[in-house]
C-alpha cells in the first residue's frame, strides 16, 4: 500500500462539506476499553481474517505477527489471517453502543493505526503473494475510507474511493475484493449524495424482485425463512376457517404458493384465506395478487387478495378490515432493499392494534441502528459472509452470481451506506426486532420441531450443505454460512388474540 | 469551459426532494400518497436487468444534465445528478455504466476536481497495470475485436508495399499496443522472397501507463525476432514529456535507412496547438511512409460549446461501450479494465482544463480533421486491393457487425471501420 499522497489544503473546495481539514485524529492511540469490549462484541462471528486486522490495530502491535507464517483459508476466497496464531476466543458480549462521539474518536484512532499497520505491513517479510495482498491492501483502504465519511472527511474519501473504484473488481475469483467494489461503489453513491444534500432512494422493483428470484433459486436462505415461517403460520392457523394473511412486503408473493397448498390439502378441510399484500408499487401488487389467485383457484381454494401500496407503519389499522373469527397472520420478511414499513413505533403500535394470532418475522443478522461507522462494520462482516458462501459453489463468472450480487446484495448494501441511517432519516430503527417485541406485549412461539426439520430438508437441497449453519436457540431458528449467522425466523403472538 | 457552474448546497439537513409526478425522464409510480416523509422511495418502470437496447435512459438524463450545466439551471443540475446517482452502476448494463461514469466525470467537474480526480485516476491504473494484466488484456481484446487490430493489419499492408526491396528498414512507432503490431510483420519480412531486410525499431510510447511494461515487451520482440531470423534492432523512447521533442538524433535515424512512421493513436495525444508542428517534424525525418489510424471522433473542434463536446463524448463512448458489451463475455475482467480506462479520458475530456500538460491530451480529431492537416505535408496513398482483402478477411474472423467503410467523400482519405454502419476507427497511409 502506497502512503498516501498529500493532500494540499486548496483541495478542500467549498464543495465539499466539511472540507478545509482532511486530517484524522493522530493522536498516539490508547487501548481503551470500551474500545476493546465494543470489538469483542461481534468478535466471535467476524471472518477471520477482518478480525485479526482489528485485533492487531487494537493491540497496536504490528510487528510481531508479520513474522509468523501465514494460513491460507483454503475453503473460501477470503484473504487469509495475517497472524500465524489464533488469538485466544473472547467472550461474546454484546455492549450496547456507548455514546457516539467516543465511537467517532476510537475508531479515527483505529483510521489512524490501519494507515500505520499497513506502512508496516509493505516492509514485514512474508506476506501473502498475489491476489491476497491485493485483497487486503483493498480491504484497509476500504476501511480508512468509511473512517473518512465517519468523521465527515469527504474529500479524503473520495480521493481514496477514485482509487478503490478503479482497484477492485466484482468479477474476480476473490470474493472479498468483489464486496469491495460493491462497498466503494455504494460509497461512491453515498459520497454524491452528500453532496447533494439529497439522500432519498430511486429503485426499479421489477430488477429487484427478478434478483431476488434468482436469489431463491440459488441459495437456502429464502426458502428457509419461507417454509420454516409457513410451518409456524399453519400451526397458528389449526382448526381455524378464517385465516386472514397480512405479508408486509409481498413482492412477487414467492412464498404463499407451499401455504396454500397445505392449507388446502389439510385434513380438517382448506379454510377461507384472506390476504392482504402491502408493497412499494400498486401495478406490481395487482399482478402477484392474480397469481396468487389463480393458484387458489387451481387448488380450490377459497381466496380474497387486497393490495395496499403503502408502508404498514402509515397505515390505519381499518384499512385491514380485519372480520371477526378470523385468524391473523402478519409476516415480515426483512430485508435491507429499502425502507418497506416506515418509523419502527409506527409498525409497533400497528402490530399492538391488530393482536395477531402470529406473528412471523425474518431477520437479517444486522443491526439497522447505530453510526455509519457500526452499520458499516455489521454490514461488511454481514456482506462478506453471504459473498463467501455464493463463492463457495459459484463459478466467477456465473451470471446468476452477478444478478445475486449485483442486483440485490449490492442493492442493499448501498441502501444501508448511502442511504440509510438513522441522522438521515431521522428514524430510530430497532436494532433486533425480536429484542423489542417482548417488550412491547407480545409473547414468543418458540420454533417447533417441524419448522426446524423443515429447514433441515431446505439446506438439503442445496449444495454444499456442510457450509451453511442451522442453529435452533432462543425459540428462533437461525441459519448462516461457516460461524456466521445471517437471517433468523421467529414467532409471536399477541396475548389478545384469540 | 466553464470553471464553476453553481454553488454548493447547503447540506445541514437532509431532506427529501420530491421528483416531479410528470416527470419526463422517465415513467415514475409515486408510491405511497403520504406527504413528506424522509424516505420516500419511488419507483422506475423500466427494468434495468434489459440489455441496453431498451430505454437507453441514460443518453436522455445524460444530455439534459450538460444543458442544465450550461444552462447554470442549478435545481434541475441538482435533480438530475441525483437520479444518475441512483441509477449507475459500472457494473450493471451500457447505461447504468454510461450513467456510472459520465456522472463521476460531471462530479468531478461540479467540485472543481477534475485535475486531481484525472491524476488518481491515472496514477492508480498505471501502479496497477503489471505486464501479466497488460499483455492479457490487449490480446483478449484483440482477440475479440477489431478494434485495434484492423489499424494493425492497414498499415502493416502498407508499410510493406512501400518498403518493399529496402534492406535497412526503420519504423518509428508512435503507439501504446504493445508491439502486438508488429510480429505479423516480422513473419512477412521473414517469408519474403528475396533476402530478408534489417528491421530497427524504435517504440516511442506517450501513454505512461505503458511504461513499466516495455521492457519485457523489448525482450519478447528481440526474441521473436531471432526465431524469425530477421536481423533487428530494438529502441525504446520513454521520457518524452511531448512528441515535438523527438528528433533525427534521438530517434537515431540514419541517412541510409528507409523509414517508416506507424502512428496508432499518438496524434490525438499531443496538444492541439502542436498537432501541426508534429506533422512538420514527421516530415523532416524523409519517411517513405506515414501510417496513422485514429478512433473516429471529435472532441477538439467544439473544445468551448461543452454540450456539444459532452454530446459527442457521450456518443462515441456509447458506441465503445456497446461494442465491448456485445464483444466480451458479461463479466469480464478485461471488458471492465477498458471501460474503466475509457472513463479516464472521460473525466480528462469533461472535466480537466486543458492545462494538464504532460501528454495525455485526449482530443480526438475525426480522419477529415486529420487528413486536412496530414495533407499540408503529405500526399495520401490508396490501400491497395491486397491490403484491402486482407482487412476484410480479418474483419470475418470477428463476430457480425464490423464492416469496411471506404472514404467518405473526396477531401477525405483513408478507410473506416465500422461497428453497426457506424464509423469507429479511421486508417490512413501518407507519403511525402
Amino acid at each position: 500500500m502506497q502512503p498516501h499522497e498529500q493532500w494540499d489544503s486548496s483541495y478542500a473546495s467549498p464543495g465539499f462539506p466539511g472540507g478545509g481539514s482532511n486530517s484524522i485524529p493522530c493522536t498516539k492511540p490508547m487501548i481503551d476499553n470500551r474500545g476493546i469490549n465494543h470489538l469483542e462484541r461481534n468478535h466471535r462471528d467476524f471472518p477471520q481474517w477482518v478480525q485479526q486486522v482489528t485485533e492487531q490495530l487494537v493491540e497496536n502491535q504490528p510487528e510481531t505477527g508479520l513474522s509468523e507464517s501465514l494460513q491460507t483459508s483454503a475453503e473460501n476466497n477470503i484473504v487469509p489471517a495475517l497472524l500465524g496464531e489464533l488469538r485466544p476466543a473472547k467472550s461474546a458480549r454484546r455492549n450496547p453502543i456507548e455514546g457516539s462521539g467516543q465511537q467517532h474518536q476510537w475508531f479515527a484512532e483505529l483510521g489512524d493505526q490501519i494507515t500505520n499497520f499497513s506502512n508496516d505491513a509493505k516492509g514485514g517479510g512474508s506476506m501473502a503473494k498475489g491476489s491476497d495482498d491485493q485483497s487486503l491492501n483493498l480491504m484497509t483502504l476500504l476501511l480508512e475510507c468509511a473512517v473518512a465519511i465517519s468523521v465527515d472527511n469527504i474529500a479524503e474519501a473520495h480521493r481514496m474511493l477514485l482509487e478503490l473504484t478503479q482497484m477492485a473488481t466484482p468479477y474476480g475469483p476473490s470474493c472479498a475484493e468483489r464486496v469491495v467494489a460493491y462497498f466503494a461503489k455504494a460509497m461512491a453513491s453515498r459520497v454524491v449524495n452528500s453532496w447533494l444534500g439529497m439522500c432519498s432512494p430511486l429503485i426499479s422493483y421489477k430488477s429487484i424482485h427478478g434478483a431476488f428470484q434468482v436469489f431463491n433459486n440459488i441459495a437456502p436462505f429464502v426458502k428457509f425463512a419461507h417454509f420454516t415461517s409457513n410451518q409456524s403460520i399453519l400451526e397458528a392457523f389449526h382448526r381455524r376457517d378464517g385465516v386472514h394473511i397480512i405479508d408486509l412486503d409481498i413482492m412477487q408473493g414467492l412464498q404463499w404458493p407451499a401455504l396454500f397448498h397445505i392449507l388446502a390439502t389439510r385434513m380438517e378441510g382448506p379454510p377461507h384465506v384472506r390476504m392482504t399484500g402491502m408493497g412499494t408499487s400498486m401495478e406490481l401488487l395487482i399482478e402477484t395478487g392474480k397469481q396468487l389467485s389463480n393458484f387458489a383457484k387451481r387448488l380450490g381454494m377459497s381466496f380474497e387478495f387486497h393490495p395496499i401500496a403503502r408502508k404498514f407503519g402509515d397505515v390505519d389499522v381499518s384499512m385491514f378490515q380485519i372480520r371477526r373469527g378470523e385468524a391473523v397472520a402478519v409476516h415480515w420478511l426483512q430485508h435491507s432493499l429499502y425502507d418497506a414499513t416506515g418509523p419502527d413505533w409506527k409498525t409497533m403500535r400497528l402490530l399492538q392494534q391488530l393482536s395477531p394470532r402470529v406473528i412471523t418475522l425474518v431477520e437479517q443478522e444486522i443491526a439497522h441502528a447505530g453510526s455509519f461507522l457500526d452499520r458499516f462494520v455489521g454490514s461488511l462482516h454481514y456482506y462478506s459472509t453471504l459473498f463467501d458462501s455464493l463463492g463457495a459453489y459459484l463459478q466467477s463468472d456465473d451470471p446468476s452470481r452477478h444478478r445475486i450480487e449485483h442486483g440485490l446484495l449490492y442493492r442493499e448494501i448501498n441502501n444501508i451506506l448511502a442511504i440509510g441511517g438513522p441522522a438521515r432519516s431521522g428514524e430510530d430503527k430497532f436494532r433486533h426486532w425480536r429484542s423489542e417485541l417482548p417488550k412491547n406485549g407480545f409473547m414468543q412461539m418458540p420454533m417447533s420441531t417441524n419448522s426446524m426439520a423443515q429447514a433441515q430438508l431446505i439446506l438439503n437441497m442445496f449444495p454444499p450443505s456442510h457450509g451453511y449453519s442451522l442453529v435452533q436457540g432462543d425459540g428462533t431458528l437461525r441459519i448462516g454460512w461457516k460461524d456466521a449467522s445471517l437471517y433468523s425466523v421467529s414467532a409471536w403472538t399477541s396475548p389478545a388474540s384469540r | 469551459m466553464d470553471i464553476s457552474f453553481f454553488s454548493p448546497p447547503e447540506i445541514t439537513t437532509f431532506f427529501h426532494k420530491n421528483p416531479q409526478k410528470n416527470d419526463p425522464y422517465l415513467d415514475m409510480q409515486s408510491t405511497n400518497n403520504q406527504p413528506q416523509s424522509s424516505h420516500t422511495s419511488t419507483s422506475i418502470s423500466s427494468d434495468s436487468g434489459e440489455p441496453c437496447g431498451d430505454g437507453k435512459w441514460a443518453s436522455r438524463l445524460l444530455r439534459e444534465c450538460a444543458t442544465a450545466i450550461s444552462d447554470k439551471d442549478s435545481t434541475k443540475i441538482h435533480h438530475l445528478l441525483w437520479m444518475l446517482n441512483e441509477l449507475a452502476s459500472p457494473y450493471g448494463d451500457c447505461d447504468q455504466k454510461l450513467a456510472s461514469y459520465f456522472l463521476q466525470a460531471l462530479f468531478c467537474k461540479a467540485t472543481e476536481s477534475g485535475q486531481r480526480c484525472y491524476k488518481t485516476l491515472a496514477s492508480v491504473a498505471e501502479k496497477s497495470h503489471s505486464f501479466d494484466a497488460a499483455r492479457k488484456l490487449i490480446l483478449k481484446f484483440q482477440e475479440v475485436s477489431p478494434w485495434t487490430t484492423f489499424g494493425h493489419v492497414a498499415s502493416n499492408g502498407a508499410i510493406l508495399e512501400a518498403l518493399d526491396g529496402e534492406n535497412k528498414l526503420h519504423i518509428v512507432d508512435i503507439s501504446n499496443t504493445l508491439c502486438t503490431q508488429w510480429p505479423t510483420l516480422l513473419e512477412a519480412l521473414a517469408t519474403r522472397n528475396d533476402e530478408t531486410p534489417h528491421l530497427k525499431l524504435t517504440v516511442v510510447i506517450t501513454a505512461s501507463i505503458v511504461k513499466p511494461v516495455m521492457k519485457e515487451i523489448a525482450q519478447r520482440m528481440e526474441k521473436f525476432a531471432r526465431l524469425m531470423g530477421v536481423p533487428f534492432e530494438f529502441n525504446l523512447i520513454s521520457g518524452l514529456s511531448h512528441l515535438g521533442g523527438l528528433t533525427k538524433e534521438n530517434l537515431n535515424i540514419q541517412d541510409d535507412e528507409a523509414i517508416a512512421i506507424n502512428c496508432i493513436g499518438a496524434l490525438r495525444r499531443v496538444q492541439v496547438e502542436e498537432r501541426t508542428a508534429v506533422i512538420q517534424m514527421f516530415q523532416s525525418f524523409q519517411p517513405r511512409i506515414v501510417t496513422v489510424v485514429e478512433e473516429e471522433a471529435d472532441f477538439t473542434s467544439s473544445k468551448n460549446d461543452f454540450v456539444k463536446c459532452f454530446e459527442e463524448c457521450l456518443r462515441f463512448t456509447t458506441l465503445y461501450f456497446e461494442m465491448l458489451e456485445e464483444s466480451f463475455p458479461p463479466t469480464s475482467n478485461e471488458r471492465l479494465m477498458l471501460e474503466r480506462e475509457c472513463s479516464r479520458s472521460i473525466v480528462r475530456v469533461l472535466a480537466c482544463d486543458d492545462e494538464i500538460g504532460e501528454g495525455d491530451s485526449e482530443c480526438r480529431e475525426r480522419g477529415s480533421q486529420w487528413t486536412e492537416r496530414l495533407r499540408e505535408a503529405f500526399s495520401p496513398v490508396s490501400y491497395s486491393d491486397d491490403v484491402v482483402d486482407d482487412v476484410k478477411a480479418l474483419l470475418k474472423r470477428y463476430r457480425t457487425g464490423w464492416s469496411l467503410q471506404p472514404q467518405q467523400a473526396d477531401h477525405e482519405s483513408g478507410i473506416y471501420l465500422a461497428w453497426k454502419e457506424e464509423p469507429v476507427v479511421w486508417a490512413s497511409a501518407w507519403k511525402p
